[in-house]
């Protein structure tokens, strides 16, 4: 697990944000305090008492709730099911599905949630299933609230009502422990915040007596980011004003679909220049994903159209786009990356398998295969530096330096990169970075697509911001500001330039 | 452990297990010198009694048991290869079955219907045998990938199928033999001689072309899943999906491929039992062979020649079984031993864990060397 | 006709119960989230021991005996799949083949191929008011397990829909981790259903040789399991679905019999394999129509990790 040495004090009746890099063991430290996790060392003390949790069992009994970043909701079951579930009303031994609907809409009443407790979860909007999750925890008495991100799904109206209802939860007196990134969301709500790094808390602050710079740099510590992450972007080398490389992706009006059946792109227009960096801001869920499936033929397209490298936008598919020239690292490597069982020189073969030096006619080229991976290994300082042990037995900053390696080795015309430099420690990080530059350097255009938005100002000549499937805002580099586009990304529009 | 290590081991432990823990059984309710008697005689049942040959003896005590023990082998590599093919791409066979009955009955209609030199009759049969059985499993996999429906429900529901409508119907009807004089045949024509698998060693023993031609496939399995491009995309597709949809690979014909290919492998076994031992679709297929292709694959860790290596050795066990009737033990007991050894391979995570357990504590008591080994991150 | 339909109706009754039980088992096990195809394997060990058991014991106690001899089975699977986490369809095949070729082994071993010694059937209830009225005749003269097999699918939907264990057993199969984070524990959920399937199958295992026949036959319950499967995706995962199922299947299986010893014309025209098919075409037919996993449970077949989300 990714923790060591986290100590945390929580007072009572306050909001306490924990916040940290992904990967920094903000959910690991809260999963042990709900009883998930057990820790190989360390105390727990409450009230002043040492506390054991087996299970999530003893945390509730403790009056400890938590509300998960993944719902943990059963979506067949309606809201009052799934609050009582595992404490249900019976009457002569059977369920009082009456009495659970009038308990849950009662305790979600003095909360004041607006849910209908006869609805199957399924049915309610993301922010609702939110509140189920709240009222579940409430039900179980639960003093102690934890949230992790909840704010990474909620739209930013929901954000603000969340906000409301946890300051309302503090002036009840209970405690509310806020896990977040977001630094600006947490100051605004938040009575103290704790910061982690690398499994560690390095700091607790009152949240009046600190700045979201003075927060940043606490927690990437004082790394190579540490410029970039104090609001003033620094110009990274070999930036400029305005590409005068061709086109190779105009996009007008593009329409696509989400995972969850609504629209997810609704008319985004957008122009990518060879020898670019364009970065794609905005809060999770606004359309970003399905913007970069559509151009790396992933997602259908709904309406709209384009050209990309010399071919029509609609009808895309992922071995068109590969054939033209898109380069692309996935969000999730894992599942769209990497065949994590295959070995690394499988791996680094996938998507260029049928083409010299990977294949030669129908048969698998092993030796071309071979000399290639031990060429890009070494060159991308990937470890260990063995093109036959099997891709998962590599750490994460390893497996995403043999995907960007093997992206690059096809010397792609547009690369569509998606939160590249995720869970990924600094040196990887800054590793990663350096070779998305090259890129652009050596003629690319590079469409990059984070949530991070230091990354963003970081490295993007031109940024575009997403909000509900449009674009609110588009800032050349000289144009750049941290405030502007916040505010875009709270769905405000502006910039247009 | 190597990785290498890690495949093969448990399955060769829980073969072993499984003849220990059938060898007790015998011991339990009988003795144990009966089970030890019991267990050489179904060796010699498998490989030929080599003692009494070499005493002087004469051949058959050699042939015949190998003919029988080849024959078994047959069909197992194939239904074996069949599940193991599905299993590659990530979907589970049940149907072997099914698809070995359509097979047979292809065979035994070409065999039986067409006049043809045997140079071309034979293949000719094969081919047919192969592509009624890919067609079968081609609708699971069509309901599979149109549609979403599990191929393990659908693959039970078609061998149901299968055999409610050849052996209750086809066989018994439209397609029965038409009987000469007062004599009643099961089953339907005989094949004619020219579709007949030649035999390898004469009449003393019924070893045919059919265990060449599984090693072969066998063989030919393995190489295109480890050495061609769509071998390799379809190990992709079966890995990892997603990721292999996403490096342009056709993940629904590589899956669909995959699955007829399984489908064509389980009506070469049917073809193998009608043109090499049977001569004709008999009654019914007369034993669980698909069955046993799941139990076949997955001992043989669904690795092609491991599924050839272990239908020989349960073709031995097997053609074996007959032998042990000398000592009043019944015939299915090398079925009992398959069955054992497939439970012992599911419980692989078990294997595994106890394997590493061991190895672990065999690094504490020698902590000296365990700093040697180079640690892959 | 009205004679006709009262002797269907009759052998409809008698011979479902042992497919209610099975489809019974296969679906609570399901619900749970834990696949069930060592169903047929399940039902003929079970049927075994009871026609083992009865030869030295009262009939009802054999009964017990077989259902207790299903659940053995199932614990082996719940081993496997629930603590060790293997492959649900592989753990539940191997079963099958163990259960197959040991039963054939015991069977040969111990009374030879004609299946075990003769055993007291389960005595036949008549109910006095109802044996003379048309239709609702049939109901009465059978054994103790077509009562139950009326009975149980809505005990086991009430178990379902209306209890708090129905309630966390739904919601383990659909979303453990759900579960989990509420503090209750999902592999006791699981073991718990696949217990009680294993049970249900057993007793469907044992009716067939204390009930339909009078001993343990050769190739006994002969594909009946997977007909319980059918009926359990039939019936939609719910015990009255199945049962209605189940009955459908039985049915079906009576009029081909009724059939061919009193109308052979008609099966000459209409095949039997047809008939046979007919159950697992229908079955094919609704999974093809509804698609998309259909109304399984939606963690059926994965098993549970705590530590992964």
């Amino acid at each position: 697990m990714s923790l060591e040495d986290a100590s945390l004090d929580i007072a009572p009746g306050e909001l306490l944000a924990v916040v940290g890099e992904n990967g920094a063991g903000k959910s690991s430290l809260m999963n042990v305090l709900y009883g998930l996790y057990h820790p190989d060392a360390g105390t727990f003390l409450m009230d002043g008492k040492p506390v054991r949790f087996k299970s999530p069992r003893d945390a509730i009994a403790r009056g400890i709730g938590m509300v998960h970043q993944h719902f943990m909701l059963v979506p067949t079951l309606t809201v009052a099911e799934n609050v009582v579930l595992g404490r249900e009303p019976t009457k002569r031994g059977l369920l009082d599905l009456d009495r659970a609907c009038d308990e849950v809409a009662a305790t979600a009443k003095r909360f004041g949630f607006q849910l209908d407790p006869r609805a199957r979860v399924d049915t309610l909007t993301v922010g609702s299933q939110q509140k189920v999750e709240i009222v579940k925890a409430l039900h179980r008495g639960a003093q102690v609230l934890i949230l992790d991100e909840p704010t990474a799904v909620l739209t930013p109206q929901e954000s603000d009502e969340l906000s409301q209802v946890m300051r309302g939860l503090v002036a009840q007196g209970r405690t509310v422990v806020l896990i977040s990134h977001k630094l600006k969301e947490v100051l605004g709500v938040a009575d103290r915040v704790a910061v982690m790094r690398r499994g560690r808390t390095v700091a607790v602050v009152r949240a009046s007596e600190t700045t979201v710079s003075a927060l940043a740099s606490l927690m990437v510590g004082e790394g190579s980011r540490g410029a970039a992450m104090t609001g003033v972007p620094a110009v990274a080398a070999g930036t400029q004003d305005a590409a005068t490389g061709p086109v190779v992706l105009e996009a007008k009006d593009l329409r696509a679909t989400g995972d969850n059946g609504r629209p997810a792109l609704q008319g985004v227009s957008l122009t990518v220049r060879a020898g670019e960096i364009v970065g794609i801001a905005g809060v999770d869920g606004n359309g970003q994903r399905e913007l970069a499936e559509v151009l790396t033929g992933l997602r259908k397209l709904d309406g709209g159209e384009g050209t990309l490298l010399g071919g029509p936008l609609a009808g895309l598919t992922p071995a068109l786009a590969k054939a033209r020239g898109v380069g692309h690292v996935p969000e999730d490597r894992l599942a769209r990356a990497v065949v994590k069982a295959m070995t690394v020189e499988e791996n680094v073969a996938l998507g260029r398998h049928r083409q010299p030096p990977f294949a030669r006619g129908p048969w698998v080229d092993f030796k071309g295969r071979r000399e290639r991976t031990n060429q890009l290994l070494s060159g991308y300082d990937v470890r260990p530096n063995d093109p036959v042990v099997a891709l998962q037995a590599l750490s994460g900053g390893n497996q995403q330096k043999v995907v960007v390696a093997r992206e690059l080795d096809a010397d792609p015309k547009l690369l569509v990169v998606v939160q590249p430099t995720r869970g990924l420690d600094i040196g990887a990080v800054a590793q990663v970075h350096e070779r998305l530059r090259d890129a652009k350097a050596r003629g690319a255009g590079v469409v990059m697509v984070s949530l991070d938005l230091e990354e963003v100002l970081a490295l993007s000549d031109r940024v575009y911001v997403l909000y509900e499937g449009r674009v609110t805002g588009h800032f050349p580099r000289k144009d750049l500001d941290e405030r502007a586009l916040g505010r875009c990304m709270l769905g405000a529009e502006a910039g247009h330039g | 452990m190597g990785e290498r290590t890690r495949q093969v081991l448990p399955s060769v432990l829980s073969v072993l297990l499984a003849l220990a823990v059938c060898w007790l059984t015998i011991a339990l309710t009988r003795d144990a010198d009966t089970a030890t008697r019991a267990y050489l005689q179904m060796l010699w049942g498998g490989v030929g009694n080599w003692p009494a040959f070499l005493e002087g003896g004469n051949s058959t005590a050699v042939l015949r048991p190998l003919g029988e023990a080849a024959m078994k082998a047959a069909l197992l590599t194939l239904t074996g290869l069949s599940v193991a093919v599905a299993f590659k791409v990530g979907l589970f066979n049940i149907g072997a079955q099914g698809q070995m009955i359509w097979g047979a009955l292809a065979a035994a209609l070409v065999g039986a219907h067409v006049s043809l030199p045997g140079v071309l009759h034979v293949p000719l049969a094969l081919i047919a045998a192969a592509v009624a059985g890919a067609a079968w499993a081609s609708i699971a996999g069509v309901l599979k990938l149109k549609r979403g429906v599990h191929e393990v429900i659908s693959t039970i529901m078609l061998n149901w199928v299968a055999v409610s409508l050849v052996d209750n119907w086809l066989v018994i009807g439209p397609l029965r033999a038409v009987a000469e004089g007062a004599s009643s045949i099961t089953g339907t024509a005989e094949i004619l001689p020219s579709s007949q698998l030649p035999r390898l060693l004469g009449d003393s023993s019924r070893l045919n072309l059919g265990f060449p031609l599984a090693l072969a496939t066998a063989l030919g399995v393995w190489v295109w899943l480890s050495r061609t491009r769509s071998g390799y995309e379809t190990r992709a597709v079966g890995l990892t999906p997603e990721a292999a949809r996403a490096a342009g690979i056709p993940t629904l014909w590589r899956a669909g491929g995959a699955m007829a290919l399984a489908g064509a492998l389980a009506g070469l076994a049917g073809a193998v039992l009608v043109l090499g031992t049977e001569g004709r679709y008999p009654g019914s297929l007369g034993a669980p062979y698909g069955f046993d292709g799941i139990a076949i694959a997955l001992i043989g860790n669904n690795h092609p020649l491991g599924a050839a290596l272990a239908a020989t050795v349960f073709g031995i066990l097997r053609a074996g079984g007959t032998r042990m009737q000398l000592l009043g033990v019944h015939k299915s007991f090398p079925e009992l031993i398959q069955g054992f050894a497939l439970l012992f391979v599911a419980g692989r995570m078990v294997w595994l864990a106890l394997l590493e357990r061991r190895q672990k504590r065999a690094l504490a008591e020698k902590p000296a060397q365990a700093g040697v080994e180079v640690p892959r991150a | 006709m009205l004679e006709v339909l009262h002797s269907l109706l009759f052998s409809t009754l008698d011979a479902a119960p042992a497919l209610v039980f099975a489809a019974l088992g296969a679906m609570l096990s399901e619900r749970a989230g834990v696949v069930s195809v060592g169903v047929e394997g399940m039902m003929r060990t079970g049927a075994f021991c009871a026609a083992v058991a009865a030869l030295v014991m009262p009939t009802p106690l054999a009964v017990l005996v077989g259902m207790a001899a299903g659940a053995g089975i199932a614990a082996v699977h719940g081993f496997l799949s629930i603590r060790w986490r293997s492959d649900q369809v592989v753990s539940g095949m191997a079963l099958n083949l163990v259960a197959m070729a040991g039963g054939t082994f015991l069977l040969e071993s111990l009374y030879g191929p004609n299946g075990t010694p003769g055993i007291t059937q389960l005595s036949r209830w008549n109910l006095p008011g109802l044996s003379h009225v048309p239709l609702l005749g049939a109901l009465s003269g059978h054994s103790a397990p077509t009562y139950l097999a009326l009975t149980l699918p809505f005990v086991f939907h009430l178990l379902l829909s209306r209890t708090p264990l129905g309630l966390r057993l739904r919601a383990v199969g659909d979303k453990p981790h759900a579960v989990a984070t509420l503090g209750l524990s999902v592999p006791a959920l699981r073991w718990g259903a696949v217990l009680g399937g294993g049970l249900m199958a057993g007793l469907g295992g044992a009716v067939l040789s204390t009930a339909v026949l009078d001993r343990f036959e050769q190739h006994t319950p002969a594909g009946l399991g997977f007909m319980a499967l059918a009926a359990m995706v039939f019936g939609r995962w719910t015990p009255l679905g199945a049962f209605a199922a189940a009955l459908f299947f039985a049915f079906g299986n009576a009029l081909r019999i009724g059939l061919a010893s009193s109308a052979p014309w008609l099966l000459e025209l209409v095949p039997q394999g047809f008939l046979l098919a007919l159950p697992y075409l229908l079955t094919l037919l609704v999974l093809a129509l509804q698609g998309q996993r259909g109304h399984a449970p939606a963690a059926l077949g994965t098993p549970y990790e705590q530590e992964s989300r």
